[in-house]
């Protein structure tokens, strides 16, 4: 298929302001009259308030809240679940520590300097209680309870030992499953607990206006959503609650839901009567987000012939002091599982536990780097035993085109319609030199090469045929300008990786008007229509979908006016970018003397007052197809130091039709640097004894990536599959959240390569990588000691 | 102790403010209206915040506002601008070296100094001097070739 604008690079709209410092961020916003504020946190991992006293606070001048000041509503969130699926555990500020960094008290005052002032004049009665750092300890049946209950679709549920939610999904029948097969593999892997470590602390500005409305410009993937949740807290109608779409610097999933601090700040501006700014430091960002720590317990059966019969898995999540979505997490965990392999027959056993720590949500990939590295890996350990091609026995059990793919948990599932894992495994491995790989165990000396691989996927939005336990759907609004440019008015948010640069492709493709002329305008709640968030890889997809469905209307109406205008039939008509003129041309193949321009035709209907050429459309995609990824991993270790160095990756992609090629590639160059932070050095550690992290809150000591390990440009090999999703806008699927999803198990598996040590705990730091080097040793010397033994005795014996 | 006027010099225009002497340059400089100059962790971690005092990169968190007193004070809105942007600024936005753009004020601030010391710096010189600069879109690779690409670029254009 050949496209006029898709598939071609052109400079990014955001891309100067961005460059020369002029793009906005939320905490870049300034109003007249504007106040700051603080947050008090609790340095407690679990207390209780016994009382708060703010009078000193009160005499500097400050506007002071605390929870009695504040609605008392529970919610949720992430109000991307249906209303019966969201567990509802918090409250504006807390009347109960939970975690440590929980915001107990807030402040507002006309500098910083004073609101820091004022925030420590706050005197806070604790009344301790015993913390659970660990989900085990939680579940004691004598363990303190770190809620007491839930609200669930206007319910009050108890909370019993802790568990916050469990969730058993299954297929078929396990034990017959397991019976028939001939050989069962098991193994239990444990994932880190890592922060997002966006660049932009979670901010807010919300400027309250006399006639009790409020508009707010916060750090967000969803306006829609705050607008919504923050109009139910404060019972606000939703016409007087206007969210801005600003600039996001970073999020990977840690503003899907409604950041906390969003609403506190709302809270403050209400009651000081003036606009309050809310900037987080970055330790309270650390204690405000992660992504979900994982215990996974995986049993495969295979038959002689290498097919799967039967798979078992148990999870237990580590979720912190809050749910955020911690059902959705079990949802999708037994999706991603059950997406990765064909299992006739399948069991998915979860359990959600509470913790004393910083609550637990999406990370890139919401559960879909966790199941994959421990699917990923057992997959690779029992082709290995089994004397496969590890990349012949995946494409043997893999779930590719006419397989079902659950694109976001059981209730969410379509047949796959495009896939490209055989193009891409194929030519991954011929890029990497697969065959050439070394055979484990035969290598001696300090420096040790290895090659691994896995494969895995996002789904590309969370559209069903049916209505699921998510929301999935976007709107769009676009209209043609008086002179034949375009406005695309579109609620969607655009991390950095270019989805409303994409958006605008694909108008631009369908209306025939040339992208210079395609302006994505400044969105707020009030002028666009509800798009649900920038999330589960759905923005070219489902965003874009309903770009351009609004854009098809749109070029209808273009035909039809051009018709009356140059006295054709409209379905004789089409229209095409003219660059000299810098505008789409409407014309007639068969009379091309019979043209007119956007512009004329636009100014045309205005001079007659026949009004304007304009769609609002909203989209529900009804499929979720998965964007697969591949990933090979070409290493070396040092065996005196366990320094792992990448020496290449070869990344695949199949994206359906590549829309933005170099943002494309960008976001594949980023997936592998997260992905091999999380592989090898990204933990965010907890002390058991406070509840604090042990970084501190220093962020360098969470081990976020720096350019000193991130791989040389040349030594990415990146490249897309071959394919068209029937479904997607110009047959485009997602991208950005697959990148990383198998990193981490191509890494565990190369380090197996060249090492003979199957890591199953992220990450796999350099020290985990001597001390197992050290059994390994002390195996081999025990081993050796034993032969000797043996042959002496024989020896002897022979004497 | 007392604010006191300080004469900040930036981006070769003058500011006469009075300034606590706790006040780091980072925040003098935002409340200035110099947002361009970004906030990432106040602690010297992340390098969000760099700026060039007398032509070296340095952490505008970690320097006290009355220290910068005279110096002349870089930032990426003034190195160049959506008309005149200097080429480190076109290869950023050129090579898809700005995602979400929140580092890349002070990645182009660190490069800026590299390269005026290092016209044609190495591999290994470009990673030390960024090392102190997080990024987390964008893995690197393109922002290493937007230096390397602005390096030939400004070669060329001081041998024309
Ligand atoms: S803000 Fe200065 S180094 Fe992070
Ligand atoms: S572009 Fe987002 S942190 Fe660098």
């Amino acid at each position: 298929m050949s496209y006029q604008i898709l598939g071609n690079d052109y400079f990014r709209k955001d891309g100067i302001g961005k460059v020369t410092g002029r793009e906005v961020y939320a905490s870049d916003v300034t109003l007249p009259r504007m106040w700051h504020a603080r947050v008090l946190r609790s340095p407690h991992a679990h207390a209780r308030i016994k009382s708060i006293d703010a009078r000193a606070a009160q005499e500097l001048g400050a506007v002071v809240l605390t929870y009695a000041d504040v609605p008392h509503l529970k919610y949720n969130e992430r109000i991307v679940s249906i209303p019966p699926h969201l567990y509802r555990d918090r409250t504006v500020l807390a009347d109960k520590a939970r975690h440590v960094g929980e915001a107990v008290a807030a402040v507002a005052a006309p500098t910083e300097q004073l609101a820091e002032k004022a925030l420590r004049a706050l005197q806070v009665e604790w009344e301790i209680l015993p913390h659970y750092t660990d989900p085990l300890a939680a579940q004691r049946a004598d363990a303190e309870p770190i809620h007491d209950s839930y609200i669930l679709n206007g319910q009050e549920i108890p909370v019993e030992n802790n568990v916050a939610v469990t969730r058993v999904v299954q297929v078929g029948d396990i034990e017959e499953g397991f019976a028939q097969a001939d050989h069962i593999f098991e193994r239990e892997f444990v994932t880190s607990r890592i922060y997002h470590a966006q660049m932009e602390t979670k901010s807010c500005v919300c400027d309250p206006a006399p006639d009790g409305s409020i508009t707010v410009y916060p750090t967000t993937q969803s306006i829609h959503n705050v607008r919504q949740l923050l109009g139910e807290i404060f019972s606000i109608p939703l016409h007087k609650v206007n969210v801005k779409r600003v600039a996001i610097g970073g999020t990977f999933g840690s503003s899907i839901q409604m950041n906390s601090i969003i609403p506190i700040c709302v809270a403050l501006a209400l009651k000081a009567k003036r606009p309050v700014k809310l900037v987080s430091t970055r330790e309270e960002d650390m204690y405000d987000h992660v992504r979900y720590q994982t215990k996974l317990k995986l049993k495969i059966g295979v038959t002689r012939e290498g097919k799967i019969t039967a798979g078992h898995m148990q999870a237990l999540a580590d979720i912190g002091g809050h749910n955020i979505q911690a059902y959705a997490l079990l949802s999708v965990l037994a999706g991603w599982t059950a997406s990765l392999y064909n299992y006739p027959n399948l069991k998915f056993e979860g359990k959600a536990v509470y913790t004393n720590k910083t609550p637990s949500c999406a990370l890139q990939g919401f559960g879909n780097p966790q199941a994959t590295f421990a699917a990923e890996s057992l997959m690779d350990e029992i082709a290995t035993e089994l004397d496969w091609d590890p990349i012949e026995f995946k494409l043997k059990n893999y779930v590719g085109l006419g397989g079902t793919f659950w694109g976001q948990g059981p209730s969410v599932q379509s047949i796959v319609r495009s896939d490209g894992v055989p193009q891409l495994l194929h030519d991954g491995a011929q890029k990497i030199g697969w065959r050439a790989r070394p055979k484990p165990g035969t290598q001696t000396g300090r420096y040790r090469h290895g090659i691994g691989m896995a494969r895995g996927f996002h789904t590309s939005g969370a559209g069903a045929p049916k209505p699921g336990e998510v929301i999935d759907y976007s709107g769009a609004f676009i209209k043609i300008n008086e002179d034949g440019s375009v406005d695309i008015v579109h609620a969607m948010m655009d991390h950095g990786g270019g989805t409303l640069e994409a958006i605008a492709k694909i108008v631009a493709e369908e209306l025939g008007v040339p992208i210079e002329r395609v302006g994505i305008s400044p969105a707020d709640t009030l002028t666009t229509v509800y798009d649900v968030v920038t999330h589960a890889t759905r923005g070219v997809y489902a965003g874009g979908g309903a770009a351009h469905k609004a854009a098809v209307k749109v070029k209808q109406q273009i035909f039809d006016y051009a018709s009356r205008i140059l006295g054709l039939q409209a379905d004789s008509l089409m229209i095409e970018p003219d660059y000299e003129l810098m505008q789409g041309v409407i014309y007639c193949p068969n009379f091309p003397e019979r043209r007119i321009t956007l512009g004329a035709l636009a100014k045309q209907l205005q001079v007659n007052s026949w009004g304007t050429l304009a769609a609002v459309e909203s989209l529900r995609q009804v499929n979720c197809p998965p964007a697969y990824v591949t990933y090979f991993i070409d290493l070396t270790v040092d065996t005196e130091t366990g320094q792992v160095t990448t020496n290449r990756a070869a990344i695949g992609s199949d994206c359906g039709t590549v829309v933005n090629p170099a943002m494309a590639i960008g976001q594949l160059e980023g997936g592998l640097s997260k992905g091999m932070g999380y592989a090898l050095v990204e933990d965010n550690q907890w002390d058991a004894q406070t509840g604090q992290l042990t970084s501190k809150g220093f962020w360098i000591d969470g081990k976020t990536p720096a350019i000193s390990e991130a791989p040389f440009v040349e030594n990415i090999i990146t490249h897309f599959a071959n394919t068209y999703e029937p479904s997607g806008p110009f047959g485009a699927k997602g991208i950005g959240e697959a990148a990383t999803n198998p990193c981490a198990a191509a890494y565990a598996n190369a380090l197996y390569n060249a090492l003979d040590i199957r890591f199953t705990e992220l990450p796999i730091t350099a020290e985990k990588i001597l001390s197992a080097l050290a059994a390994q040793d002390e195996r081999a010397s025990r081993a050796s000691d034993y032969l000797e033994n043996k042959v002496v005795a024989v020896m002897q014996a022979a004497e | 102790m007392n604010p006191k006027l300080v004469t900040l010099s930036v981006n070769h225009r003058t500011h006469h403010v009075a300034l606590n002497p706790n006040t780091t340059l980072l925040s003098a400089l935002r409340d200035l209206g110099y947002t361009d100059v970004k906030s990432g962790c106040e602690k010297g971690d992340c390098g969000a915040c760099t700026v060039l005092v007398n032509g070296i990169a340095v952490n505008a968190c970690l320097q006290l506002a009355w220290l910068a007193e005279g110096q002349d004070i870089l930032t990426v809105a003034g190195l160049g601008s959506s008309d005149q942007p200097h080429p480190l600024q076109t290869a950023f936005a050129d090579f898809g070296a700005a995602q979400c753009g929140f580092c890349t004020p002070g990645m182009i601030m660190s490069a800026k100094a590299l390269l005026d010391e290092r016209p044609q710096p190495t591999e290994a010189e470009m990673r030390k001097a960024l090392s102190g600069n997080l990024c987390r879109c964008t893995g690197y690779a393109r922002i290493f070739e937007a230096i390397e690409h602005a390096a030939k670029q400004l070669n060329v254009d001081s041998r024309g």
